[in-house]
């Protein structure tokens, strides 16, 4: 079976792009979740269609942008949204979270206006927006592992600074910890983790992929490095299986794998609750 | 360690002269001057809203003094690097998110992460003094426990041994038996004590419960808008009457004024 798969090169290539972003989005997740930015996500995917419309548009009409994937304008657009809700949360401390619904609207409306004024594209926009990741071509490949070995080396050389922010910002600051310039290049990977994804699970399944398998691990772990490892095998069975299913059932790769990781958070619940009434059932009966 | 016990001029671990400090229209603090020797446990009381917090925030450069000057290891703020030679534990440190995926362990160990710097790995030593650290606070049985599931004094306890852990030589603590009780709270300033006594660490504890901690700490400073009292812990408890009903008599003292 696992031949028939290989025998494929786009196959090949959706494997690579998959795995690594099953292994970039939980990690990038993890932080992401813990400090209730989970949405920023949502928020700068949203940004990234704006981008790849604006990306298209140059396409359709500078002969220069005929050939550059409308992904690296995408990707552009939303390092230097994530920069702005970096701007954001300082300006509202207490308000976080607001940084996501001004970054989320701005998007969509610059996104949907870019697309009525390019009055239609022959690509099709849907590709982006519930991800295409059988059509992913040679050179993007080589984009998404530039953005995974970037992301893999932001989180392994910051992870010490990066963890004591999530934990307690303001305690981190006071003993010293660069929080301004560590916030700016964790946002910085958001963005690339997020442009990356679009090819596999698209524009609109993105926070799924990035939050569902964090959702599951967080039922499980006790400690920041569990954590981290649970997410990322919940979210390397969810690519793996749902790109399998995906090819043979003939399902939308994006979707499927978001439902399967949606499956495997409902199992974990449903483990925990079985598991902690088997040992209620248990006390009861020893206890008499 | 040995610094401290080669000086043998007195050096003022911390050293405010003339603190104004307003919030927006309101004045919070008005010509406050205190002062901290190496070795000093320094007891700052107040009521509710006097301006204990707002003074260890100025204290500690996250604001910045209307008027006045802040002096940290005989350096001006504004030149002051050293942050991990100073813990702080806050009011609010055990406001966490409790359901955040981390150990008592891995929280204790980020205590190290500011003083250790960029790009350095955690190593042997660092991991033996974070298990040092968690054995001193009594919290042993407990370092692989998920922080959230630990009882409030415990984990009041782990943000101690946070702040402990990179061994600062003057630690800050605002109102940390909140919530804990009587015989945990006598417990945790037997464990300040020892840390004052036999390290030489210096400390500045606010606190609403004087009666407990005059055995313990060296001075009392009240506060309330302006400072009342500063003196030795003894002069304080002979007039405590006296100081604590100028300084809490008449509440909290607000002053308005529009601009
Ligand atoms: N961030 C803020 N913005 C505006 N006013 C503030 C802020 N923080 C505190 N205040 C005001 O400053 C005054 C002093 O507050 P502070 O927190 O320093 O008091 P405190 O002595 O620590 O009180 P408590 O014993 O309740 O902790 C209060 O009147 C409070 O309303
Ligand atoms: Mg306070």
């Amino acid at each position: 079976m696992v031949e028939i798969l290989l025998h494929y090169g786009f196959m090949q290539r959706a494997l690579i792009a998959g795995v690594i972003i099953g292994l970039i989005s939980p990690i990038v997740g993890v932080f992401l979740v813990v400090r209730r930015l989970s949405l920023i996500a949502d928020a700068l995917a949203h940004v990234t269609l704006s981008g790849v419309a604006a990306g298209l548009l140059l396409q359709k009409y500078v002969a220069a942008f005929a050939m550059v994937s409308p992904l690296y304008m995408g990707m552009a657009f939303s390092m230097v949204a994530s920069v702005f809700v970096e701007q954001l949360r300082r300006l509202y401390r207490s308000y976080q979270e607001l940084a996501i619904p001004v970054i989320l609207s701005g998007g969509i409306g610059l996104g949907v206006v870019l697309i009525s004024a390019a009055n239609g594209f022959n690509v099709d926009v849907a590709g982006y927006l519930f991800g295409s990741i059988l059509a992913v071509g040679k050179s993007e490949i080589l984009a998404i592992v530039g953005a995974g070995l970037f992301v893999l080396v932001i989180v392994f050389l910051f992870y010490k600074e990066l963890f004591a922010l999530s934990f307690d910002e303001e305690s981190a600051v006071y003993a010293g910890i660069p929080r301004h310039g560590i916030n700016l290049l964790f946002s910085l990977a958001v963005a690339l983790v997020i442009t990356a994804s679009i090819r596999v699970v698209g524009i609109l399944l993105v926070s799924g992929l990035i939050t569902l398998p964090v959702a599951a691990s967080l039922q499980l772990a006790n400690s920041f490095k569990q954590a981290i490892v649970y997410a990322v095998i919940f979210a390397q069975i969810s690519v793996l299986a749902g790109l399998v299913a995906a090819f043979y059932l003939d399902w939308a790769s994006g979707g499927t794998i978001v439902l399967v990781a949606v499956g495997i958070l409902l199992c974990v619940m449903g483990m925990k609750r079985l598991i902690i009434w088997m040992r209620k059932r248990q006390d009861n009966l020893t206890t008499g | 360690m040995a610094t401290w016990m080669g000086v043998k001029s007195i050096e003022n671990v911390l050293e405010l002269t003339g603190i104004y400090f307003s919030y927006e229209n309101q004045t919070v603090l008005e010509d406050v001057s205190l002062s901290l020797q190496r070795g000093e446990f320094l007891g700052l009381v107040g009521p509710n809203g006097s301006g204990k917090s707002t003074l260890l925030k100025i204290a500690l450069g996250s604001y910045r003094p209307d008027r006045g000057e802040v002096r940290l290891f005989e350096q001006p703020i504004r030149r002051f690097r050293q942050w991990s030679r100073i813990g702080y534990v806050s009011q609010k440190a055990n406001s966490f998110n409790l359901g955040f995926p981390a150990t008592v362990w891995e929280v204790v160990a980020s205590g190290l992460y500011g003083k250790m710097g960029l790009f350095r790995r955690f190593n042997k030593a660092h991991r033996i003094k974070v298990d040092e650290v968690i054995e001193k606070v009594g919290l042993t049985p407990y370092a692989s426990r998920n922080i959230g599931k630990l009882s409030g004094g415990q984990q009041q306890r782990a943000f101690i041994a946070r702040a402990l852990v990179s061994d600062p030589e003057l630690l800050i603590l605002d109102e940390p038996t909140v919530g804990v009780d009587a015989h945990s709270a006598e417990q945790f300033y037997k464990l300040l004590s020892h840390y004052h006594r036999e390290q030489g660490l210096s400390l500045i504890l606010v606190t609403h419960d004087v009666g407990a901690v005059t055995t313990y700490i060296d001075r009392v400073a009240c506060l309330n808008r302006r400072i009342h009292f500063h003196g030795d812990s003894q002069e304080f408890v002979a007039q405590q009457q006296k100081i604590l009903s100028d300084s809490y008599g008449h509440e909290v003292q607000v002053v308005e004024h529009d601009h």
